[in-house]
């Protein structure tokens, strides 16, 4: 069968398949966002002990296979716990912790990348630190943090395709099922690549299109 | 009565001891201008004043209350306590209308309306009125640091405290600063002023004090540390500077 007929064919499937991608990495990138901000704050405190507890979560993250701790998640944890573990459940669990600490990375550098003397303007004026960091750390630490953080976007819209070994018929573990039952590999494969590709590409046209309009006061005067 | 009484004050960055021995007493109106080389600890001092730094040992009163123990007060004691910086430091994400208004208005002291009205005055003030809607880079460095002196005014702070305010200009912009810094102390602001502008020093200063190696070395109404000098170090100081 050639590719046409295929996608014709599949298509139902091939899209669920798209479609449980999508709002895995979604709900993986809203979960890691937190993750990222809250350990990303952490990593600027002045204590030490907090600084630490960044440390430590980030050093797990980037120094573990993605694999490793998506198999821990699924596999390890539920063991030791004596519970069933759902595949989607461990999945978003593994993306939004690993997202979470390259996230907390990117805050970090984002938040340092910030004179010092911005939050010493703020803190004059008597802000406390909090609203010194919400409101005039954190807006200008995200504009020059776009480029990363769409970044890490697509690459967690990737790394969701690693999740098909613990089961989650997401997009590739669809390309895998349905391989398995035509055997036409070169064609599925061809199918699943473009469709990874044309998501991503529309996320890298959009996210360059916030980050030219995210350039201050170019619109005014 | 002293608006800022600082008593035996020291700080140390690690083994480097910065500020040895200070005892400064400034008057409510009085301008003080601290003058000194790089590194002998003038603005440390300063930034003391409003604990950017904290002091090693000692204590520093402002209004009677004291920044060195200020524990959770501080926020509350730096509404009163302006600050200018020689990087102006404004805020690059908001207009400058927002810039002056947002403290007073995340405070809650004042509300938007009022904020940005006090805001617009401020700016006829130091003569920026027009650019109430511009982003700071597009001000020239004289303007920008105008509107961070109106933004430390929008709070209505009893001390102001300027950390070399014309350092980072160019010399065709200082004179700007200077001269809505000169209009301020007129209408009675407490003033205490880093610099290397002598002129300024000399023509607007209640007070001159001359620091060197994290000591007071000299102190005196201009005429007096400019026109005749006791100490060496001042002497030494002054002949290079003017």
């Amino acid at each position: 069968m050639n590719i046409p007929s295929l996608i014709v064919q599949y298509w139902p499937r091939l899209l669920a398949g798209l479609a449980l991608t999508v709002e895995i990495t979604i709900i993986s990138l809203i979960l890691a966002g937190i993750l990222g901000l809250v350990f990303g704050l952490l990593s600027v405190s002045k204590r030490k002990g907090l600084r630490g507890i960044a440390l430590v979560y980030v050093d797990i993250v980037r120094g573990t296979p993605l694999l490793v701790q998506a198999f821990f998640i699924y596999f390890g944890i539920p063991q030791v716990l004596g519970i069933q573990s759902d595949p989607v459940v461990s999945g978003i669990i593994t993306l939004s912790l690993n997202a979470g600490g390259y996230l907390a990375e990117i805050f970090r550098g984002g938040i340092e990348s910030i004179s010092r003397g911005q939050m010493e303007a703020a803190r004059s004026l008597g802000l406390p630190y909090g609203m010194a960091m919400r409101s005039v750390i954190l807006p200008q630490a995200v504009r020059t943090m776009t480029p990363a953080l769409i970044n890490q976007c697509i690459i967690t819209l990737k790394d969701t395709s690693l999740l098909s070994v613990i089961g989650v018929t997401e997009l590739t573990q669809t390309g895998r099922l349905i391989i398995a039952n035509n055997y036409q590999s070169f064609e599925v494969w061809a199918i699943v690549a473009a469709m990874y590709f044309i998501i991503i590409m529309i996320l890298s046209k959009i996210s360059k299109r916030i980050e030219r309009k995210m350039s201050y006061g170019k619109s005014k005067n | 009565m002293g608006k800022v009484k600082i008593k035996n004050l020291k700080k140390n960055f690690g083994d480097l001891e910065v500020l040895k021995d200070i005892n400064l007493e400034v008057k409510e109106q009085e301008v003080i201008c601290i003058i000194g080389a790089s590194g002998s600890g003038k603005s440390t001092l300063l930034r003391c004043i409003n604990a950017l730094e904290d002091a090693s040992s000692g204590t520093i009163e402002v209004d009677g209350n004291d920044i060195t123990r200020a524990d959770g007060n501080i926020n509350k004691y730096r509404q009163d306590i302006g600050m200018v910086f020689q990087q102006f430091n404004l805020f690059p994400h908001m207009t400058v209308l927002k810039n002056i208004s947002f403290a007073p208005v995340a405070l809650k002291l004042k509300t938007k309306a009022e904020a940005e009205e006090a805001a617009l005055k401020l700016l006829r003030r130091v003569d920026l009125e027009e650019k109430a809607n511009v982003y700071p880079e597009q001000l020239s460095g004289g303007q920008q640091q105008r509107v961070a002196i109106a933004r430390a005014l929008a709070m209505n702070p009893d001390v102001m405290l300027f950390d070399e305010p014309t350092s980072a200009l160019d010399p065709e912009m200082v004179g700007e600063v200077l001269s809505v810094m000169k209009q301020l102390a007129k209408d009675g602001m407490t003033m205490i002023v880093v610099t290397h502008e002598m002129g300024f020093a000399r023509e607007v200063a209640d007070r001159v004090i001359f620091i060197d190696e994290g000591f007071i070395v000299e102190e005196g109404p201009p005429s007096e540390v400019f026109g005749n000098p006791k100490n060496q170090r001042t002497i030494n100081f002054l002949n290079m500077v003017l």
